[in-house]
Formats: C-alpha cells, structure tokens, sequence
C-alpha cells in the first residue's frame, strides 16, 4: 500500500538539476572571461577591478601573511559562534516555555537585531581586551538568527503531536524534549547557516575597532591605504570564501536532518481558540516596561560589572550626561544632529529604492520565472559574502563619494529583500493562481489580484530585516570611504579618544535602527491587519 | 486489562473567544458512558463534540460542569494512563518508526519502554503491520498510518479509548475496512470507547449509543440507542434496518 515514488518523475528532477547545475557553471565561466577581459584592459573604473588572474598572483606573492590572519579570524569567529548560538538556543527555548519571559526580552531581542555592529565595535574593544571583542560581536551577530530560528522551529510543530503528548498527562517540558526539540532541528540548521557567516563578519568588524595585528580585518584595515586592488580583492575573496564554506557545512547537514522531519500530511485543524478570559492590562504595561527597562539594566551592569574606568565605560545615565548636561553638551549635540542628517538621508533613500528594485523584480519573476532562476543564485551568493569583504571593493569601483553609500545601501538592501519576497511569492498557492486564471485573467490581471497582495506580508518582513543592514551599510561606508555622517562620527571619536561620543553614537545608531524598526513593524500590524493577513516570518 | 471504568459528564458549559466573540462551544451537556460500551459523538461542524473529547482528556478545563473518567478527574486519570487515544490524521512523529512511534505514551508517562516489547509486537500484529515495525511513517500509506495510530492507542491497555475522527482523511472504502477492524479490536480490549465522527454509518455500525450534537450552543439532541447484536459484519452496512436508523439521525442533524 505503501507510495511508490514514480521513476521517470524523479528521473526528470535528476536531469533538471543537471541542467540547472550545468547552466549555473556555463554562467560561472562566463562571468569569469568577461571579468578577466575587463581587469586585463582596465576598464572598470580606472583599473580598480583587477583581473581574477593578477587577484590570484598577488594571493600567490600574499600566501605568508594569510595564515596567520585567516586563523586569528576564524578562532574569534569560531569562539562567538559557539557561545552565541547556544545562548540563543537555550533562549529560544525559554522563551517557548515561558510567554513572561519572551515579552521581557523583546527590549533586548529588538535591539540587539538592530544594533549596527560597526557601533559597538569600539565599545567593545575599550571595555574588553585580547580576542574577547571578536568573541562578543560575533556571538552578538548569531545571537537574534539563531534564537529566532528556534523560536520559529519549536512553536511551528505539528499541534495534534503536541496533543498526543498532552492526552497521556504530559506538561510543557515533556512536549518540548519529545516533539519540539527534534521537530525543530531543520529550521535551527537552517538558522545557524545564516548565523556562519554572521559570525565571520562580526569578527571582522571587531577588529575594524582596533584589534590586535592578526585577523582579515587588519589585513584588510592595513591594506586599504595601499591601493592594491588586487590585494583588497584577495582578502575580500578569501573572507568570502570562509563565510560560504561555514554556510554550506551546515546546509549540508540540515539536508541531512531534514528528510524524516516533514510531516507527512497536512494539519487541517483549526488553530486552538484562546480560552476566554482578557489579558490583564495592568500585567501588559508592566511587562512592556519591562522589556524597555532591561537593555537599559544589562548595560549598566556589563559596565559595573567590568570595572572599568568611569572616564572610558559609560553608563546610560553617562551617555545622557554627555549630550544635555555638561558645558561641551551643545558642541557635542550639533556634531551628533549634523553626522545624523548626512546618515539618515541617504541611508532613508538607498533602502526606498533597493526595496522598490527587489518588489519589482520579485513581483515580475512570476511572469518571467527565467529572470529568478538567473538572479538567485547571485543573490544567495552575496548574502554569505561578508558586508565587509564588498564596501572596500564597491568604495574602489565607485570613489569615495555620496554615490558608494547609496550602491551600498542600495545592494544591502536588494539582495536579501529580493530572496525573501522572491521565496514568498513562490509560495503563493497554486490553487489562488488558477482561479483567476479560469476566468481567463490575463498574467498582469493574474499579478494585481494575486500576486502583489499575496507578497505584501514579505515585503514588510523583508523591510524590518533590511533596517539595520542598511545602517550598517552606510555606517561602515563612511567609516572606510566617505569621512561623513556618523560612521565617519565614531572612526573620528575612536581617534580623539572621545569616550563620551563614542558611547553616544552607539546608543543613537543603536535607538535609530530601534525607531526605524518599530515604525515598520506597526505599520506591519495596521496594514495586514486590515488585510486579515498574517505577519510572515 | 485493569479495571473497567466509565466516562461521566455532568452539566458541563465551555466559552470560547475568538476575535472578540464569544462562542458557546458546550452549553449544560451531560454524558454518561457505561464502563465498556462503545459510545458514538456526532454533529455539524463546530457542536463542540471534539469539545468533549478535549475535556475529558484534560487538554482543555470546563467552565462549569464536571468531567470524570473511572470516578478521577481527567488529568489523574490520563496521567496513570488508564486513557487511550487517536486523533485525526494519524498525528505520528515524523522522525519515529512505528514502533517508536507506539512507545511514544510509555515515554510520557515514564514507563519501561523494555517492559512493553511484547505488547509492541503484538499490537502491531494486530492491526496488520507486521514487518513495518522499523519503517518511519513518511514510507506508509494514509490507512496503515492510521492502524499505527490505533495501536498506539492501545499500547498502555487502556481502559478508556478515545476516538477524535480516527479515519476524517481516509476514503469512504478504505474507511469501512478500517471500521471492521476497529470493530474486532475493540472487542478484544473491552475498553469503554468514545468515539468522535462526521460518519453517520460509521457511527451506526460501531456504536451501542449515538450522541446527536447540535452547534450554537454546541448541546446533545438526542441520544439514540443502536440495537443490533455484535459483532457485526459488512452485510450489515445493506441491512434495511441500519439504513433506516442512518435516516433517523440525519433527520435529528438536520431539524
């Protein structure tokens, strides 16, 4: 009785995938030809795209100095990657046990997704010292993937398993060991192939603070000033190419997992009722006071706790004290407001117009499935591509003007929105699709009533994970290249040793990306709302 | 089997809210379930029969009212595994083989999983898996998955059994098959069987009792006696009689 897989149908998906895995090689080279014709004459931007064979020979001269650097990297990286998933693990579980316990956190949870790392790079190389920095901004860069991923796995369960568990007296811990736990592991794997190279670029990004000599961030650091692009171009290769090695490890393995993990039918019972009985509002604000209140309280006791001197760790109450208390607060808040209206413009409009390109062409590869299968293999690549490893290269290509913050907030942008509306779109039931199709709609027709409205969950879902990227984006921008706004601000500060600006950009960085966050998400709420759709994840 | 124990509802109310809106999922329903009888729970979508079922398994709390199971409050009672249950769809464990998937409420209850390799063994022989014991449920079809279900049901010997649309997704013949053989199952164990359907000829053939519910307040119309003898076998399901007691109850689902 049992299925039997039909022969000739997994026969076609065996050449299918040959053909896409041939087409996608056929591509490779190509670009690689092009690209060497292009470096070999100079024609890209005065010569600042070298030619893949002078990348290779000047790696050839380099091969001495990367050891050294690509251990220093990966041990930092390596160490943060342990520590901060298997927090956001235990967190993740928490927070599935204990609804309390997650609304309190969420102060903590938005701010560390939001916080731009370059912002708190310096931080953490003046209140930390030896590879502890590296340590601490790539677990910090894990940390929100990671324990999203396991909160999403470990409530995405097959609810009538649960149910089972629960019928025979079992309570919150046993359904989590016996259904949740191993029911989540695909989306967990899924989660820390993202958090790899994460993980790679928080490293890198400490040592941009001022690290010790060794790691890629130095090398990169040391090497900016020489204009080789060929040099700049290996280091951004190799940082890469560490990033998608983690990447594809563990893509490796949740193919592995994943096999015996899908249900085998679809749940069609009705998501439970809420029992009646109203939450308490009293409750509600306590908690969101809370949530608000906790950051605040982890802050000042990671400055206390640390024993470093006042002058230099700065406690929430120190960082007030600088903008609005002291005789140099006027000085100090006119340098601030002026970084932040040469950041958030551009930052504002690169954001705006890499959404806009990723809609359009998601929206329109319904029509043209041809242009998502070219696109997302490129797209998929530049997310494991360290931000890092790119700006230097993108600053090379387009000079260190207004116009390199907006490609780079632009590509910041537009790749991982593309994925995430490209990914929903295709999710799209077929069925909705046919519908308008039996009354002969035509494919615009198709998209308006469909596919546009079907997409605007992931648009919103695409805009909140966008935010703090594109800050990042421009932040590290105007740190390498353009010496303006508040990347430019905190660099500057870190070479004054203006303790109190430094801790003072951070938190405003940190409070923008925060406010831009929480605008998206109730704009979220009200329009789906209205739409009766649900947020997707 | 231990004890026989029965199924007493008294009186029992139960609120929903969705949305801001109240629903009455159960309005002053009471039920009782003699120890070993086979007892049948049918109505329109949203009467509030899985309602009960929920209820007398602990999963939800009634307003008012009381649920008993053997004289113990539902959570006692499922908790000494003195209950048994499937639920639509199989509900299995992706990742579990058929056995482990059979171990599953010794798990919770923390028993031997040792102790219990024969009663496994047999269980699966009875529902007519032998030679799936290792197979993970991803490799079997819709009714055997289903027979997995059933004999994890059955696996602590419960006395109490309770059915939630035990065969909803499967088609109407495969479902008949499936009834014959909950049937002569049942009739081994002797456990007190509460069973949820939208079948009326399944409720027909395998109940002593049919409780006919009705939605808004989800409350019981009627409760019909089944007098035909056990066992009872296919050539029932053309008998004039069985047909005409069909029609009774879905004259009662409809007024």
């Amino acid at each position: 009785m049992a299925d039997a897989v039909d022969g000739s149908l997994a026969d076609g998906g065996r050449r299918g995938w040959a053909i896409r895995h041939w087409a996608g090689l056929r591509n490779g080279v190509v670009i690689l030809v092009v690209w060497e014709f292009l470096g070999r004459f100079g024609l890209v931007a005065g010569g600042a795209l070298p030619a893949p064979s002078a990348i290779l020979a000047r790696f050839w001269l380099d091969r001495g100095d990367y050891p050294e650097h690509v251990v220093a990297t990966l041990w930092g990286a390596s160490a943060g990657f342990l520590i901060g998933n298997a927090i956001a693990v235990l967190a993740g579980m928490l927070f599935v046990l204990s609804p309390v316990a997650s609304r309190l956190s969420r102060g903590i949870n938005i701010a560390i997704f939001s916080v731009p790392s370059i912002a708190i790079s310096p931080i953490l190389v003046l209140t930390l010292s030896g590879m502890a920095p590296r340590i601490v901004l790539a677990a910090i860069s894990c940390y929100f993937v990671t324990m999203t991923a396991t909160v999403i796995g470990l409530t995405q369960i097959d609810q009538r398993t649960a149910d089972v568990i629960r019928a025979y007296g079992g309570g919150r811990w046993k359904v989590m060991r016996l259904v949740r736990l191993r029911s989540a592991m695909p989306v967990i794997l899924g989660g820390l192939q993202v958090a790899a190279p994460n993980a790679v670029l928080g490293a890198i990004l400490a040592e941009f603070g001022g690290g010790g000599r060794w790691g890629l961030g130095n090398y990169l650091l040391g090497s900016l000033g020489r204009a080789d692009p060929a040099r700049l171009w290996g280091i951004g290769l190799v940082a890469t190419a560490i990033a998608g090695l983690a990447y594809l490890v563990f893509a490796l393995i949740s193919q592995r997992v994943t096999g015996a993990s899908r249900a085998v039918t679809v749940t069609t019972s009705v998501p439970p009722l809420r029992a009646a009985g109203g939450d308490n509002t009293v409750a509600k604000v306590l908690l969101v006071a809370g949530s608000i209140a906790l950051p605040l309280i982890l802050w000042w006791v990671f400055v206390k706790a640390l024993g470093v001197p006042e002058l230099i760790a700065r406690t929430p109450y120190g960082v007030f004290e600088h903008l609005f208390l002291l005789d140099s607060s006027p000085a100090a808040r006119a340098k601030l407001l002026q970084a932040l209206a040469q950041t958030l413009p551009i930052t504002l409009v690169g954001m705006a117009a890499g959404l806009a390109a990723a809609f359009l062409l998601a929206v329109s590869s319904r029509l043209y499935p041809g242009v998502t299968r070219a696109f997302m293999p490129i797209a998929l690549f530049t997310q494991t591509m360290p931000l890092i490893a790119t700006i230097p290269l993108l600053v090379l290509l387009l000079g260190r003007g207004w116009s390199v913050t907006l490609w780079i907030t632009i590509s910041v942008t537009f790749f991982p929105a593309f994925i995430t509306l490209a990914q929903g779109i295709s999710m799209v039931p077929r069925a909705a699709l046919d519908v308008p199709r039996a009354y002969g709609a035509s494919a615009w027709k198709e998209m308006r009533l469909v596919s546009i409205p079907a997409s605007l969950p992931y648009l919103f879902a695409a805009t909140r994970l966008t935010v703090p990227r594109a800050l990042l984006g421009v932040m590290i921008a105007e740190w390498l290249a353009t010496g303006k706004g508040l990347g430019n601000l905190l660099n500057q500060s870190r070479g004054y040793l203006d303790y109190g600006m430094i801790w003072t950009v951070a938190t405003v960085s940190v409070l923008v990306s925060i406010a831009f966050y929480q605008l998206v998400v109730v704009a979220e709420r009200r329009v789906l709302g209205r739409l009766g759709m649900q947020t997707a994840e | 089997m231990s004890a026989q124990r029965g199924i007493r509802i008294d009186n029992v109310s139960k609120t929903f809210s969705a949305r801001g809106k109240r629903i009455e999922a159960l309005k002053n329903v009471s039920l009782d379930c003699a120890p070993g009888s086979f007892t049948a729970l049918i109505g329109p979508s949203g009467c509030g029969k899985s309602t009960i079922l929920r209820l007398a398994l602990g999963l939800e709390v009634a307003d008012t009212g009381s649920v008993e199971i053997g004289g113990e409050a539902p959570r006692n009672a499922t908790s000494a595994g003195v209950t048994g249950v499937a639920f639509q769809d199989a509900a299995l464990l992706p990742w579990r083989s058929v056995e482990a998937n059979l171990a599953l409420p010794l798990d919770v209850l923390g028993l031997e999983r040792a102790r219990y390799a024969g009663k496994i063994a047999s269980l699966i022989e009875l529902v007519g898996l032998a030679g799936f014991e290792k197979a993970l449920p991803g490799e079997l079809s819709g009714g055997m998955r289903q027979r997995v279900a059933i004999a994890r049901a059955l696996v602590t010997d419960p006395s109490v059994l309770f059915l939630d649309e035990p065969f909803g997704a499967l088609d109407q013949i495969l479902r008949r098959q499936m009834n014959i053989e909950l049937q002569r199952i049942w009739t081994e164990t002797k456990a007190t069987a509460l069973l949820v359907t939208h079948g009326i000829d399944e409720a027909v053939f395998l109940a002593d009792k049919v409780v006919v519910m009705q939605s808004r307040p989800g409350r019981i119309a009627r409760v019909i006696d089944v007098p035909f003898e056990r066992p009872r076998r296919t050539n029932l399901f053309s008998d004039p009689r069985f047909h005409a007691l069909n029609d009774e109850i879905a004259t009662v689902l409809h007024g």
